[in-house]
């Protein structure tokens, strides 16, 4: 006869002090924490939730941090071993850390970490009581990642998979987050049109339910959907509606999209110079954040601008900020040709203006 | 900062306080501990319980959709406590011992269709 003796551990702390206790573990330097542990109640179930919980409201301000937050965790749980809690609850903090740190990186388009990471959070929540709810968030998070990607079929053929599940859970919050995917595929495949529906419906529901942060993030791929269709009023209606909300949520990701999308708007309405300071602006919010793969997709789309208004030198200049970010984080895979034309004429300072909008081509509408 | 534990925390002792009759007695009848020991166990499932509804994908969900985790848990806990105490023996018991050789989840998906069945 054989099964897992589970420990006893002592009392825990209770969520009051459990969140307290978060409070003094980020304001702590990350290498100083493990020989701080016990003080810091680090082991404390308590205090993990509280943790995990911060740490998803600011992956919309500051990934790069949270990505860091998550790392730490995850290390410190998993080696050498600490027992967590009762029954399930280090597995389900080793993939709910993972689970933040890989969606940090998909933020931050790093993307092979993303894909570790994505591993990790599984090998974790399939140890857990609930499994099912966990790994269908998981599964979110994969799909996100394989439209970034660019892998629109397989995403089509799974999400009504994941919205099903979503259901049969209860967790309409992300059946809703699941029709973002669906808006943005359509967007992928240059359907504006069908995705300002989707994304109108999300709005609708959103607003019903009192889903602020959806709201607001639906509102911002309305006015990229209307941008890519020029209509200026409805998509500067929908920052109008965005903006506040993003504010006072500090969604700092969000802000920058909006810029990004009022450049579109902009550059649409043959306002080039208005649109690069857009576009600019964008570039602001995302580097601050860390966001190194949307500043060099802006580089060109800000280059392809340049070119319009025959400043090819500083095109150029832009382009060459670009490429080297490109390679690093292998952003284009299905743009390699574009990629080495682009490169090959920078290299002969004359840019091949049609491979140039190939390559920007492929990213902007991945921003929506 | 959000307080995690401003969320339903009415909700989450109420639909604990409905399954305890079925925890109750899946411990003390099915896992043969002690009363003693049934209470302190269930006192470690209503902590761990309040916390897996805070989890990220739980804390989403219905907490009444959390019931089957919340006997799969108490199964687990009185087989784990059973196991220990027995040292690795077998018990002279048999209906233990066919209790304690089937999966923790098995028992409280069983129990949670008995008592399903029995409320409607």
């Amino acid at each position: 006869m054989s099964g897992r003796v589970l420990s006893f551990p002592r009392r825990p702390l209770s969520s009051e002090s459990g969140l307290k206790a978060a409070e003094r573990i980020l304001s702590t330097p990350i290498d100083e924490r493990t020989t701080k542990a016990r003080a810091l109640h680090l082991e404390d179930p308590e205090t993990l939730l509280a943790l995990c919980g911060v740490l998803r409201t600011r992956l919309n301000s500051s990934p790069a941090s949270v990505h860091d937050e998550a790392e730490f965790l995850y290390r410190f749980i998993e080696s050498p071993r600490r027992e967590i809690g009762l029954f399930d609850e280090r597995d389900y903090f080793l993939g709910e850390t993972a689970l933040l740190a890989g969606t940090a990186c998909r933020w931050l388009s790093r993307r092979e970490e993303a894909w570790f990471w994505f591993d990790r959070a599984e090998a974790g929540f399939r140890h857990t009581m609930n499994a099912p709810g966990e790994l269908s968030r998981l599964a979110y998070q994969r799909l996100a990642e394989r439209l970034e990607e660019r892998q629109l079929d397989l995403v089509i053929e799974l999400l009504p998979s994941l919205v099903e599940s979503f259901r049969k859970l209860g967790m309409y919050e992300d059946v809703l987050k699941c029709r973002f995917l669906e808006g943005l595929a359509h967007v992928e495949q240059d359907e504006p049109a069908a995705a300002i529906s989707v994304f109108n419906q999300i709005c609708r529901e959103a607003e019903e339910s009192g889903h602020d942060q959806l709201l607001a993030e639906a509102y911002v791929n309305l006015i990229h959907a209307h941008g890519m269709l020029g209509e200026a009023n409805e998509a500067i209606e929908a920052s109008r509606r965005a903006i506040p909300i993003l504010k006072r949520l500090d969604n700092r990701i969000a802000l920058g999209k909006v810029h990004w999308g009022l450049g579109i708007l902009l550059r649409e309405g043959g306002h080039f110079g208005e649109a690069i300071e857009s576009y600019r602006k964008a570039q602001e919010d995302f580097e601050a954040l860390g966001m190194r793969a949307d500043i060099a997709a802006l580089n060109l789309v800000v280059a392809d601008l340049l070119l319009e208004q025959g400043q090819d030198r500083e095109a150029l200049r832009e382009i060459s900020a670009a490429l080297p970010v490109i390679a690093e984080l292998k952003m284009a895979p299905e743009g390699m040709a574009a990629l080495s034309l682009v490169r090959e004429s920078v290299r002969r300072q004359e840019i091949n203006r049609q491979a140039l909008r190939e390559l920007h081509g492929y990213f902007q509408e991945l921003q929506a | 900062m959000e307080n995690p534990s401003s969320r339903r925390p009415d909700e989450v002792e109420s639909v604990f306080g409905r399954a305890l009759d079925v925890i109750h007695s899946a411990l003390v009848s099915y896992y043969r501990l002690t009363e003693e020991e049934a209470r302190g166990a269930e006192e470690d499932l209503f902590i761990w319980f309040q916390r897996l509804s805070r989890r990220g994908g739980a804390g989403q969900m219905p907490v009444k959709l959390l019931r089957v985790s919340l006997l799969s848990a108490a199964c687990q806990y009185g087989r784990s406590f059973q196991l220990w105490k027995l040292g690795g023996e077998q018990s002279a018991d048999r209906d233990l011992n066919d209790i304690l050789s089937r999966e923790p989840d098995e028992v409280a998906s069983d129990l949670d269709r008995r008592s399903e069945e029995e409320r409607s």
